[in-house]
């Protein structure tokens, strides 16, 4: 097929569906029995309790919160004081692991973390912009993704991390391992508190994609058995820095 | 939608899950798994009532308000970048789907978990044009291969053993598997590796659409749900048009309430939040998105008083966990897509010719346990009554049943008619009763005496007692507190109607 | 004061003892009951197959009934449920009807709901020294929100060894029509209900719905089994009787 033809059953396709939505609009509001409504609606109770939105924990609250949900999940979390320290523990972990290729955001604290130098063997890709399948094939082979979290979630135990150029989606989901590092100041007590700073900081155009990973892919499908690593990555460490 | 029929009678559907002794363990040791796991994660976060309350009221309001903040969901989809579609019905969101897949001259398809595309048979359609469709949901992938449809709404395969799995997934593998949990997950893995790698379209569903930035939030354990969105080039979300919520704020109530009710998970492995296509700049993520908003029935819920909150559903299936029914026959017997509680409701609103599908709300024994279950409060217990009474308004009840209402009609509208057919209900007894029970399997109570014996009636009914009763119960002195309480709990009642008076 | 019984059309017919406990025991506190004989039934095996006219014309005659009574007790959560859940929805298209059951919603109480929240009783001073367990029937916990009542009494019944049921607030599969229409479901339902009591060893098995217990009590004789099934109101007034 011509790529005019394809243009051309998409642009037909979006002519339909402008066409379409005031009648599929009215046609709600007619069901419910009134004008349609173009006006905000106030919301008489909008976001969560007044009680949960005083909850809060001190600093140090939210990390061992944050750890025990994470090792509860099966999940690896341990905290460093320096950036040695945790650069030692990548080494050791990707060579007890045996892990031959890496890949990794281009994200500055991973740049002074020189993980390339510490792991002169692996094969350690940097996601940047460039070609689309390359950066897939390599994700897709990597024993080890590395991130840095956007924030982390101490009452549910989770990472979150945002999309970007040079912030793959992939480097959090097609690697055997992840290693999401968490700078401390990042963990906040709720995710509602995660919400609301993601919304000011982008305004009203949010990032691509936004992940909350709460533990290892998992799945009891299979007769209740549970089991690990079923599509994302089965070993998941989060590693928490406090510089 | 409507070209489809369920298989056979509700009765017939029903036997055959009750003579299947390996279902009904499994059943039952699943749900009983959710239910102790939404037990304890509901204990552990604490005023759940409470969270319950707010759920509700954010549904309420949004579907209440569904033209306003679906048409800002779709303002806002555009301005990421994103396409929208509108579906009235099943065939149309095909119709649609096909078209994309058509200008992306598709030949393959991964799908992540999504009812609302069970409901539309989008993988038929697919199929019918050579294109092939993966379900990448490790359940779902289990009963795509054995051509079966879900019988839980949160794992999909309850019903099957774990060798009828290794067979399954031995016959695609080209050699024989183990009946080993990891391994068998571990050969679905590379073998959807592959899948997601190639494949040239992802379909999602929606867990959530939010109407102010115009996304979608997806919740998965396994993680197939991002795999679908990160990496074929074009993703496709089918969505009910009930899916909404107005803000991000509301999501966070929505991400406790939806994991704890289903698994007794604090929060899913995978919560993403999709909001248009890749960026320019971005290394994965769809170049294209397209949403097909999808009605499909909904809309005639709107308006009804007595249907309108069935749209409050976040398909946690805690319905199914709690109920009893379910817990003895599995999804299947429901017949179609939804099962449990929330499928004895849908079943019969969302399909048109509700004569084929209205004895689904039959089963049910009513015993509120979904409505007590739902995070959302929705009160499956009295929609499945009102469902009832549309059948017998339609005259599709059995006439037998309609002759023995009008019968009950009659005697109880008039207490001498009562007490006469007491009488002579005693009479008629005398040829099975024995030593106050009734055995016999014949006549009317043959239901019932199949499985149990059934009392007879008592030699004095209460009425015919009472006037001896009464003489014996000489006139005493009413104790003094109580009648204080009494009389106080009068006085209150009467302020009350005074001051609703005034 | 006009304190009234509704019997309930079950009770009536098949189990007027529990009626004839509830008279004797609240006679020991100077109640005299009332029994309006136009009371015929509640009407929800109609309601909840969905023929509504004829559940209708029965409610009139439990409206009409109690219409000047001051305090109307009946020993089934699951009838009283209905009044209090279901006649608003019954009578909704029709203002004068509302306001009568709106009338017959406030005075109406279960059994345990009475003694402990109206009378304010807590220990009537019984004993039963056997094994017991309890099952919550579905209507009375769920609809009407008794929960604790039952406890409440039974904790203070001298020598009387309350086990838990396991699994005890699934419903027993009786529902009304229900276990005529899909008896095979209901009777598997009841099958696991009566296996769980049976795991208690109780000796007796107590309630406050009739129905849900000669349910029970059919599936146990139809295995064979014996056991005691009583009304709440039967075992306490045996408790201030015969064991004190």
């Amino acid at each position: 097929m011509n790529p005019n033809r394809s243009e051309e059953i998409l642009k037909e396709l979006e002519r339909k569906a402008k066409e379409k939505e005031e009648t599929f609009f009215q046609h709600i509001a007619n069901r419910l029995g009134r004008p349609r409504l173009h006006t905000p609606p106030i919301q008489p109770v909008r976001g969560v309790p007044s009680f949960w939105r005083q909850y809060h924990l001190d600093f140090e609250e939210r990390i061992s919160l944050f750890m025990a949900n994470w090792e509860n999940l099966g999940g690896v979390a341990k905290r460093f004081g320096c950036k040695e320290d945790l650069v030692t523990f990548i080494r050791n972990e990707a060579e007890t692991m045996q892990a031959k290729k890496l890949i990794r955001w281009q994200h500055p604290v991973l740049e002074q973390l020189e993980i390339e130098k510490t792991l002169p063997k692996a094969d350690v890709t940097i996601w940047k912009e460039s070609n689309r399948e390359q950066l897939l094939q390599k994700a897709a082979e990597a024993d080890i993704g590395i991130v840095v979290a956007d924030y982390a979630i101490a009452h549910t135990g989770t990472v979150v991390v945002l999309s970007g150029a040079t912030k793959g989606r992939s480097v959090s989901l097609l690697p055997t391992a992840l290693m999401a590092i968490i700078r401390t100041e990042d963990v906040k007590t709720k995710m509602g508190e995660v919400l609301a700073v993601i919304q000011k900081r982008n305004g009203p155009s949010m990032p691509a994609g936004i992940h909350f990973i709460t533990g290892p892919s998992r799945s009891s499908d299979i007769e209740n058995d549970l089991t690990i690593g079923v599509h994302g990555p089965g070993i998941v460490y989060a590693l928490l820095l406090d510089e | 939608m409507g070209n489809l029929e369920p298989n056979s009678p509700l009765k017939e559907r029903i036997s055959l899950a009750l003579n299947n002794e390996f279902l009904r363990n499994a059943v039952k040791f699943t749900t009983e798994r959710l239910r102790k796991g939404k037990q304890t994660a509901t204990d552990e976060l604490g005023n759940w009532e409470e969270w319950r309350s707010y759920g509700q009221a954010i549904r309420m309001h949004t579907i209440a308000h569904l033209d306003y903040y679906l048409s800002q969901f779709v303002n806002n989809v555009r301005a990421a970048g994103g396409f929208v579609h509108f579906a009235s019905t099943a065939r149309e969101a095909v119709e649609i789907a096909m078209k994309i897949m058509e200008a992306k001259q598709a030949k393959s398809v991964v799908k992540s978990k999504s009812m609302v595309s069970e409901e539309v048979h989008i993988n038929q359609a697919l199929e019918e044009k050579g294109i092939e469709v993966v379900e990448t949901d490790l359940g779902e992938y289990i009963i795509q291969l054995a051509g079966e449809t879900p019988s839980h709404i949160i794992i999909p395969a309850i019903h099957k053993n774990k060798k009828q799995i290794a067979e399954l997934l031995s016959q695609v593998a080209g050699e024989p598997l183990p009946a080993d949990t990891a391994i068998l997950a571990g050969f679905v893995r590379s073998k959807l590796r592959e899948k997601f790698l190639s494949a040239d379209i992802g379909i999602t569903g929606c867990n959530f659409a939010i109407a102010e930035s115009g996304s979608i939030v997806l919740f998965s354990n396994e993680g197939n749900a991002r795999m679908v969105s990160t990496l074929p080039k074009t993703q496709i979300t089918m969505m009910g048009m009930e899916r909404i919520i107005p803000t991000w704020e509301d999501l966070e109530v929505m991400a406790t309430l939806l994991p704890r009710a289903a698994t007794g998970q604090k929060l899913t492995v995978y919560m993403s939040a999709i909001t248009g296509p890749k960026r320019s700049e971005d290394g994965d993520g769809p170049e294209e998105l397209h949403i097909i908003i999808i009605d499909n029935g909904r809309s005639n819920q709107l308006g009804d008083p007595e249907f309108q909150e069935v749209l409050n559903c976040i398909r946690c299936g805690a319905c199914l966990n709690a109920c009893p029914v379910y817990r003895h026959v599995g999804g299947h017997a429901y017949g179609w897509v939804y099962s449990g509680p929330i499928g004895a409701v849908l079943t019969p609103v969302l399909q048109a010719e509700k004569e084929k599908w209205g004895e689904v709300a039959n089963a049910s024994s009513l015993c509120g346990a979904c409505y007590e279950a739902c995070p959302v409060k929705i009160p499956l217990h009295d929609m499945l009554v009102y469902l009832r009474r549309r059948n017998v308004e339609q005259g599709t009840t059995k006439k037998r049943e309609q002759w023995g209402m009008k019968v009950f009609q009659k005697v109880a509208s008039s207490h001498k008619r009562y007490r006469l057919a007491i009488k002579a209900g005693r009479i008629g007894q005398k040829f099975v009763a024995r030593k106050g029970e009734i055995k016999a399997k014949i006549g009317p109570l043959k239901k019932w005496t199949a499985h149990r014996t059934a009392p007879a009636l008592a030699p004095r009914s209460f009425r015919e007692m009472w006037q001896d009763l009464q003489q014996q119960q000489t006139q005493i002195e009413l104790d003094p507190t109580i009648q204080k309480r009494m009389e106080e709990m009068l006085k209150k009642r009467g302020d009350q109607h005074e001051s609703e008076q005034k | 004061m006009k304190v009234s019984i509704f019997i309930t059309c079950l009770c009536d017919a098949i189990y007027p003892r529990v009626g004839e406990a509830m008279v004797r025991l609240l006679h020991r506190y100077g109640i005299r009951l009332h029994f309006p004989e136009v009371q015929t039934c509640c009407g929800q095996p109609a309601f909840n197959s969905g023929y509504w006219d004829a559940a209708r014309e029965s409610a009139q005659t439990i409206i009409q009934a109690f219409e000047d009574s001051d305090f109307v007790i009946a020993p089934s959560g699951s009838c009283v449920g209905m009044i209090h859940h279901h006649y608003p929805t019954l009578f909704q298209n029709d203002p004068a009807m509302m306001k009568k059951v709106n009338n017959l919603i406030e005075k109406t109480y279960e059994f345990s709901q009475f003694l402990v929240h109206v009378l304010g009783i807590r220990d009537l001073g019984a004993t039963f020294p056997y094994k017991v367990t309890y099952h919550p029937s579905c209507h009375g916990s769920r609809l009407l929100g008794v929960k604790d009542e039952p406890y409440i009494l039974l904790s203070h019944v001298k020598e009387c060894q309350l086990v838990p049921l396991p699994f005890a607030e699934d419903c027993c599969g009786f529902g009304g029509t229900f276990s005529v229409k899909l008896s095979d479901l209901s009777g598997a339902m009841v099958d696991e209900k009566a296996e769980h009591v049976l795991e208690t060893e109780a000796e007796v098995l107590v309630g406050l719905d009739m129905a849900c217990l000669m349910n029970i009590a059919g599936r146990m004789k139809h295995k064979g089994k014996e056991l005691r099934v009583m009304h709440l109101a039967e075992l306490l007034y045996e408790g201030v009787t015969m064991h004190g």
